[in-house]
C-alpha cells in the first residue's frame, strides 16, 4: 500500500537555526500516528508543514498526489489546535460554521447539528465560549476541524492545556469520534507532549529526537485496535510506555 | 427576578448619594456659618435654584454645547477608523505618518484651536474641528492597537481555513478590536466636551462654554456653577449611553 502521507528527507531551517533535520515517513490512510519528542523540537513545525501552513526548506511533502499546499487549499485537512481559539462572540454553532463562511462552500458541508450530537455537545448551540468549559471548547473546535469531513485531521496538543482527568476523557471521547467517521477512514496525525496519551491513542508513534529534530524511531503499537479504558491495565501499555520513556530519556 | 435587580442597583447608588447630599449639606452650612460671599462660592441653595429658574436656557445653550461636542466626535470616529483601517493594510503608509501623528498630537489644542478659527470662522465648523482634533488621536491610536492586537493562534486558524486578507479583517481584526474601540469612545466623551468648551471659550456668543466665560466675568458665580452643573451632567450621560452601547455590542467582555 502506498502510503498517503510521503515525506522525504524533509529539512526546516528559519535563518541559520535547523529545526528538522533529513525526516522520512509514511503515513497510511486510516492510521492514527502521534508525534512526540522533547519540548521546542519542531513538532508544531512539522505539523504545519504536513498541513501546508508552513514550506518546508528543502525536501518533499506529498499528500496523495499532491503538494500539502494544493491540499490544504482542497479541505483534505482539519487542524485542532492547543487552544480552541473559538471566536468569543460567536456561539457554538457559529463558530463550528466559521469554516464554511470562509469558503463559501454549501455542498460539502456536515451539519453543525449533526456535529453537535457526535462531538456530545448538544443542546449548547446558543452557548457562547466564555461559558463553556475547557474541554468542551475543545470539543466544539474539533466539531469546526470536522465540518469539511476531512481526510487528515491534524491535532497540536489539542488535550496540553486540560487536567488530567478531563485530558483522558476526551482521549476516548477522540477515538469514539474517530470510529464513527471511521467509514470515511480519516486519518490523524497528533503531536503530544504524553507519552501515555500517546500509547493509549495511536497505531504508530514517531520518536523525534531533540533540535535539529530527526527521527529517533517509529514505534508500533500493537495494541488492540478496540481501546478501552482497560487496555491501560495491560502488562503490554505499560511495556510500551516504559520503551517509550527510555528512548525519550536517552535522546 | 426584576425586583432583585432593581434592588441591587438601588443599592449601589444609595452609598454615593448619600454622601453627596452629606457634602452639599455640609457645604450650605459652611458657607452660610463663614459668610462667604456668593461671587466666591455659591451656596448650593442658590445654585439649584439658578438650575431651575433658568432650565429652559441652560437647556438650550447645553444643546448648542453638545450638538459641537457629538457632531465632532463622530467625524473624529470615522476619520480615525478610517485612518486605522489604512494603517493597518500598509505598513508603508503607516510607517511614513505615524511620526507625524505623534508630533501633532503633542501640540496643545489650546494652542491649535485659534489656528482653527482663522482657518474655519467663528462659526460651528471650526469649533466641531477642535472637538475632532482632541478626540482622534486616543480613537485613532486604540482602533490601530485593537485591529493589530490579535492572537497569533487565532490567526493561524483562519489562514489553515485560507482566508483572505479582507475576511480576516472582517470575521477577526474587526470584532477583536472592538474592546478597545470601545475604550477610547468612552474616553472621548469626556474629551469631545473638553473641546467644545474650548471652541466656545475662544470664541462664541452661546453654548455652556460661553455662559461660563461671561457669568464669571460678572461675578455670578451661582449661575456659572448651575453652568457647571448642566455639563458634568451631559457629560455622565454621554459617557454612560456610550457604556451602555459597548455593553450591548461587546458582551463577550467582562466589563473592568
Amino acid at each position: 500500500m502506498t502510503p498517503l502521507i510521503k515525506i522525504e528527507k524533509l529539512t526546516k531551517s528559519y535563518n541559520n537555526l535547523k529545526v528538522l533535520n533529513k525526516i522520512n515517513f509514511g503515513i497510511n490512510e486510516g492510521e492514527f500516528v502521534s508525534i512526540i519528542g522533547p519540548s521546542g523540537c519542531g513538532k508544531t513545525t512539522l505539523l504545519k508543514i504536513i498541513g501546508g501552513l508552513i514550506e518546508p526548506t528543502t525536501g518533499k511533502i506529498k499528500v496523495g498526489e499532491e503538494a500539502a499546499r494544493i491540499a490544504l487549499k482542497k479541505r483534505k485537512f482539519g487542524f485542532v489546535f492547543q487552544n480552541p481559539v473559538l471566536l468569543p462572540w460567536r456561539n457554538v454553532v457559529q463558530n463550528i460554521e466559521l469554516p464554511l463562511e470562509i469558503s463559501r462552500d454549501k455542498n460539502f458541508k456536515k451539519t453543525s447539528r449533526a456535529l453537535l450530537k457526535i462531538v456530545g455537545l448538544r443542546g449548547f448551540e446558543k452557548y457562547y465560549p466564555n461559558q463553556l468549559s475547557g474541554g468542551m471548547q475543545q470539543r466544539v473546535a474539533i466539531a469546526r476541524a470536522l465540518i469539511f469531513e476531512p481526510s487528515i485531521l491534524l491535532m497540536d496538543e489539542p488535550f496540553g492545556a486540560l487536567d488530567e482527568i478531563t485530558r483522558s476523557q476526551m482521549n476516548s471521547e477522540l477515538l469514539r469520534i474517530w470510529k464513527k467517521e471511521e467509514e470515511k477512514t480519516s486519518t490523524i496525525i497528533f503531536v503530544t507532549h504524553s507519552i501515555s496519551e500517546a500509547v493509549f491513542l495511536s497505531d504508530k508513534v514517531i520518536v523525534l529526537s531533540k533540535r535539529p529534530a530527526k527521527i529517533e524511531t517509529i514505534l508500533n503499537i500493537d495494541l488492540p485496535k478496540q481501546r478501552t479504558m482497560k487496555i491501560k491495565n495491560s502488562k503490554k501499555y505499560y511495556d510500551l510506555i516504559k520503551c517509550l520513556t527510555k528512548i525519550l530519556k536517552t535522546n | 427576578m426584576l425586583n432583585k435587580n432593581i434592588k441591587n442597583k438601588l443599592r449601589k447608588f444609595t452609598l454615593p448619594i448619600v454622601f453627596l447630599v452629606a457634602e452639599i449639606l455640609v457645604w450650605e452650612f459652611l458657607t452660610w456659618i463663614l459668610k462667604i460671599p456668593d461671587y466666591l462660592l455659591p451656596r448650593p441653595s442658590r445654585i439649584i435654584f439658578e438650575i431651575f429658574s433658568q432650565f429652559g436656557f441652560l437647556l438650550k445653550n447645553l444643546g448648542i454645547t453638545m450638538s459641537t461636542a457629538v457632531s465632532g466626535y463622530l467625524i473624529a470616529n470615522l476619520l480615525s477608523f478610517i485612518t486605522a483601517v489604512i494603517f493597518t493594510h500598509s505598513k508603508t503608509i503607516e510607517k511614513g505618518f505615524y511620526p507625524q501623528i505623534i508630533v501633532l498630537k503633542t501640540i496643545p489644542i489650546l494652542a491649535l484651536a485659534p489656528l482653527l478659527i482663522l482657518w474655519f470662522g467663528i462659526g460651528f465648523v471650526s469649533k466641531i474641528a477642535i472637538v475632532s482634533l482632541v478626540c482622534f488621536f486616543p480613537l485613532l491610536v486604540n482602533t490601530l492597537k485593537g485591529l493589530k492586537t490579535v492572537d497569533e493562534d487565532t490567526l493561524a486558524m483562519f489562514r489553515s481555513l485560507s482566508a483572505s486578507k479582507w475576511q480576516i479583517f472582517l470575521k477577526l481584526r474587526l470584532p477583536s478590536s472592538l474592546p478597545y474601540l470601545f475604550s477610547a469612545l468612552k474616553i472621548s466623551t469626556a474629551l469631545s466636551l473638553i473641546g467644545a468648551f474650548v471652541g466656545e471659550f475662544i470664541s462664541s456668543n452661546a453654548g455652556l462654554g460661553y455662559l461660563i466665560l461671561s457669568y464669571t466675568r460678572t461675578f455670578e458665580s451661582s449661575a456659572a456653577f448651575a453652568v457647571l452643573a448642566m455639563s458634568s451632567l451631559a457629560g455622565v450621560l454621554f459617557f454612560g449611553l456610550i457604556a451602555f452601547i459597548e455593553k450591548k455590542i461587546v458582551f463577550w467582555q467582562k466589563p473592568s
